[in-house]
């Protein structure tokens, strides 16, 4: 039988894409970390983490079970903008900014994070996500491009889009992308 | 002055509630014709709706009231059911429960307040109709925007449409219970079965069948059928439109008199987000077994520019329905090979292998304690994972060793009832009231089904006293699947997954097996109870149930016209 | 005169079950079904042709059907019934497999005739042996049993082939119709048959050997009767 930590620390360790930071339960973890940018292969084209002194705009969304109130944004290329998420729902949500390539590679990892019982549907248990793995890893990851989200929390990202990409915003909680819960970034 | 004033006021508000009745209803013409059912391959004389069978696809709009006329164009008594309806029992339609039944040359008007969405259908509930044809399909739009996004819908109506009557078949079940069995177990099977397993061992294994005098290909009853899309054969490939990139929403009913089918669009994953019309956390599966009058909608979402196939291969293998999805018109999808390896029953089918049983115990399993995983110790992730993989890998709906357990024709996922959680739970948790013991009983040599050992005609009604919760115990003493149907109240089908149970109308319990389901005992009145496969049910797997006090329902305006 | 005891026999039989069926309709827990398992042509080593049949139906309920039974055997050559009865019994569940059954037969070949009431069970036994075992006791107070066992296995699912097994004893000797105490005969048959049209038309063909046993085979000696006979089977199995 596969040892559970082992099999899962594997997954983490060369996971290009985390679960994202558990805003909402602390502070907005990434709100100034720049040092977390390098974790993406695709960070260069999806963006990367923005400055508040960049920020010229702020888009809200609510997520409800299970979509978000916006089917789409429009960006300039190179803008950075402040996202304020707020999960109305009643179960875990997220607000992840990446290329449909990359949800599809992240479904599968909240997929085996619920399979474990790191995450329910409508909680996530942080004594899980703190975990160590055994050599100072845990499964609660920073990652600066997305948020994930218990129902009644709100958090903020803000981020540096690129110059051309084809991006989504998408929640990877297992079943949700499918159903709909992804909107697309529209660059200009 | 007062006084009149005050008439006019009361005038007034009874204007305005007459108004907006007037606006929430909703109107709808039903006939019950005889119609011809043309197949391809078959020519038969059946029964359907407006002209047509399948009937056509009612859509309801949550909060209104339906007026539904049906005028039976018969010359016997007819009747409809709304599956998964929850009405005013009067409304049901069940002849000799809920109301007499509708005459040669009448017309009945069904009055329904429209207090859920979801997907459904409709069916006569007298003699053999709706094996012969009467059935079709209900969309109730919800009042609130629904969970998931689809880009278009599809009905997709399966049936096992058999060149007999339903009458014909019970009459030749009864004379020869596996007369419809074309799978039986041959002199050819034994030969291969000796060359693989040795004489002695294919002996004895054959050896203890006979001398329960039971058959391992007893799967499907009734074989021979042909299976139906729409109302569509293979050959003649129900299609439904897309555009490349689009979600489609894929409702599923399984009309079937008998059969359950395994659903498959090889090439596309199926996110199952509702089940029995109420939504469930959205599951992506690869296949999924429909029992007999569940429904299913998933939403698929084809990327490429080309035609897929909707497979639908009967659990026993000895049908299949197929249809197209296609990105035009005439554009038909390959179908995919058929499984021709039929399954067998077990030994653990019949019952026989104690070793499944603490499996079987789901209520050991629930608990009321959901969060059981969130509690855990670190140290026990080893303990707990391996449970979790037993979920995953055994469908604990199934006795440990079952012939039945199905498995995904890509090696995929196939859904389970375990995987069906309630989107958002329709009653708060709390412990029954007590529990009822429904063992599912029969004797497949001389056709006769019953629960509790007793048929219909010879049994008690169930009573249950409104405001209770009641929880089913359901043991299977069979070796068929039986799909059980409550009428008028909502069965929480007990996964073990606490709150999140899912709440449906018919409840697949498989051989060997136990399952139980709740229910809130939350509507007045007498209602039907039975297993859904038409020959079982006329057989005598049947029980009337009456629901004890609550609100006097006041008799409603609804004779014939 | 025996024509006409037969067309009575065969009309009352039929009303009964035509009777029964009108009620069927009414109420659908009423079944009636009819089926031939030998309906054939025999043609045997010495010349002899044979037109033979034995079959069944019944109307009723699950917990009690009224059952006729039947079988004959007629002489083409020589133009005379060889066996001729009727039986009318009713039928009720005594346990999972088996019903018990209670009635009457006539017997009316070319010789003599006899009245007889009779008990049996008909059943399934373990490994799909399909059994009808019945006693009679005669107007003339002679008693005799008679097993029959039948067994189909399938070659495939439409293919079939059916050993059958007859077996009769008397527990007293009748000079009259010429049966002695003891075994009196045995039937053996083997026929391939092949299901046409669903299960209701069903051609064979097939052997069948016919033995009369004990004092019964001395008594058809003495008569200079064969007392044995192998026939090559044709015919039909129906089932409506």
């Amino acid at each position: 039988m596969p040892n559970f930590k082992n099999s899962l620390m594997r997954r983490v360790s060369v996971s290009t894409f985390i679960l994202g930071a558990l805003v909402g339960l602390q502070s907005p973890a990434f709100a100034g970390a720049g040092h977390s940018g390098g974790h993406n292969d695709g960070a260069s084209e999806i963006g990367a983490p923005g400055e508040i002194s960049d920020v010229r705009r702020t888009i809200r969304i609510t997520m409800e079970d299970n979509f978000y109130d916006k089917e789409k944004i429009i960006v300039r290329g190179g803008e950075t903008v402040r996202f304020v998420i707020e999960n109305k729902g009643e179960f875990v949500h997220e607000f992840n900014i990446g290329t449909a390539a990359m949800h599809a590679g992240h479904q599968e990892e909240m997929m085996m994070m619920m399979e474990h019982g790191a995450l329910e549907a409508d909680k996530i248990n942080m004594d899980m996500m703190e975990m160590d793995m055994g050599n100072g890893m845990t499964m609660k990851h920073d990652d600066p491009n997305s948020v994930l989200l218990e129902p009644g929390k709100s958090a903020e990202v803000i981020w540096t889009f690129p110059k051309d990409a084809e991006l989504e915003y998408a929640c990877n909680v297992p079943g949700h992308y499918e159903s709909g819960m992804v909107g697309k970034v529209r660059l200009q | 002055m007062k006084q009149k004033f005050a008439r006019s006021a009361l005038w007034g508000v009874l204007a305005a509630i007459a108004v907006s009745s007037t606006a929430n209803a909703a109107n709808y013409d039903l006939s019950v014709d005889y119609v011809t059912i043309d197949t391809g391959e078959m020519k038969t004389t059946g029964i359907g709706y407006n002209g047509s069978s399948p009937g056509p696809t009612l859509r309801l709009k949550e909060g209104e009231e339906a007026v539904i006329k049906v005028t039976n164009n018969l010359d016997e008594a007819t009747s409809i059911h709304w599956h998964g309806l929850i009405l005013p029992y009067q409304m049901d339609g069940v002849p000799e429960i809920s109301f007499p039944g509708i005459a040669p040359g009448e017309t009945f008007t069904y009055r329904i307040p429209v207090s859920q969405s979801g997907t459904y259908w409709f069916h006569s509930h007298s003699g053999f109709q709706e094996p012969d044809g009467a059935y079709g399909s209900i969309i109730i739009e919800p009042k609130k925007r629904e969970p998931f996004k689809f880009d278009r819908e599809y009905v997709v109506v399966l049936k096992d449409k058999h060149p007999h009557s339903g009458a014909r078949i019970l009459r030749n079940l009864k004379m020869m219970p596996d007369y419809y069995n074309r799978n039986q177990r041959t002199l050819g099977d034994f030969i291969s079965d000796v060359s693989e397993n040795g004489f002695g061992a294919t002996l004895s294994e054959r050896g203890d069948w006979g001398s329960m005098r039971m058959m391992p290909t007893d799967i499907e009853d009734v074989q021979g059928f042909v299976g139906l899309i729409n109302g569509k054969s293979p050959e003649q490939n129900w299609t439904g439109l897309f555009k490349a990139n689009e979600r489609v929403r894929l409702r599923f009913i399984n009309a079937s008199a008998m059969t359950y089918f395994d659903v498959r669009i090889p090439g596309l994953e199926m996110t199952v987000v509702q089940a029995d019309g109420n939504n469930v956390q959205p599951v992506k599966v690869d296949e999924f077994r429909i029992s007999v009058a569940e429904t299913y909608d998933v939403i698929v979402q084809p990327t490429a520019d080309k035609p897929y196939a909707i497979m639908a291969e009967s659990m026993g293998r000895s049908g299949y329905a197929f249809g197209s999805l296609s990105p035009q018109e005439g554009l038909k999808a390959e179908m995919p090979a058929r499984r021709m390896d039929a399954p067998l029953l077990t030994m653990a089918d019949m019952g026989m292998d104690h070793g499944n049983m603490p499996g079987m115990d789901h209520s050991s399993m629930s608990s009321g304690n959901e969060n059981s995983m969130a509690g855990m110790d670190h140290s026990n992730m080893a303990g707990m994972d391996h449970s979790q993989m037993a979920m995953s890998k055994d469908d604990p709906f199934y006795a440990a060793g079952s012939g039945l357990t199905p498995k995904a024709a890509n090696g995929g996922k196939f859904l389970s009832y375990a995987d069906l959680k309630a989107q958002k739970p329709l009653y708060p948790e709390r412990p029954a009231t007590r529990e009822i013991e429904l063992r599912l009983t029969g004797n497949m040599e001389r056709y006769t089904w019953s629960i509790n050992g007793v048929k219909y005609e010879d049994a008690e009604p169930i009573r249950l006293k409104y405001g209770e919760r009641v929880r089913f115990k359901f043991v299977n003493e069979t070796m068929m699947s039986h799909p059980m149907h409550l009428h008028g109240m909502w069965s929480i089908l007990d996964t073990g997954n606490g709150k999140w149970d899912p709440v449906k109308h018919t409840i697949n319990i498989n051989p060997g097996m136990t399952v139980y389901s709740e229910t809130e005992v939350d509507e007045p009145g007498q209602w039907a109870f039975h297993c859904h496969l038409s020959y079982h049910m006329a057989s005598g797997m049947f029980r009337k149930v009456i629901v004890e006090g609550g609100p006097a329902v006041a008799a409603l305006e609804n004779g014939v016209q | 005169m025996k024509t006409l005891t037969l067309a009575a026999i065969g009309g009352g039989v039929l009303a009964t079950i035509l009777s029964f069926s009108f009620t069927a309709k009414a109420d659908n827990h009423i079944f009636y079904g009819i089926q031939m398992e030998q309906f054939e042509y025999r043609s045997g080593d010495e010349d002899e042709n044979l037109f033979v049949w034995d079959g069944d139906a019944f109307v009723g309920t699950d917990e009690l059907k009224l059952r006729w039974q039947g079988e004959g055997e007629r002489d083409l050559k020589n133009d005379l019934y060889e066996n001729f009865e009727n039986r009318l019994v009713l039928q009720t569940p005594i346990s999972d497999f088996f019903d018990a059954k209670a009635g009457i037969r006539l017997d009316t070949p070319s010789t003599t005739d006899r009245w007889y009431g009779t008990v049996g069970i008909m059943g399934l036994a373990p490994q799909w042996f399909e059994v009808d075992a019945d006693l009679f006791v005669s107007e003339t107070g002679d008693g005799s049993a008679r097993l029959d066992v039948e067994y189909e296995g399938l070659l495939t699912n439409r293919l079939i082939l059916t050993p059958s097994l007859e077996l009769n004893a008397a527990f007293s000797e009748d000079r009259e119709i010429e049966v002695g105490r003891g075994f009196s005969s045995a039937e053996i048959g083997l026929r391939l048959s092949y299901d046409l049209i669903d299960r209701a038309v069903a051609p064979y063909i097939g052997v069948a050997y016919e033995r009369k046993l004990g004092k019964t085979a001395d008594f058809a000696k003495d008569d200079g009767e064969d007392y044995e006979a192998t026939y090559l089977v044709t015919g039909l199995r129906l089932l409506f």
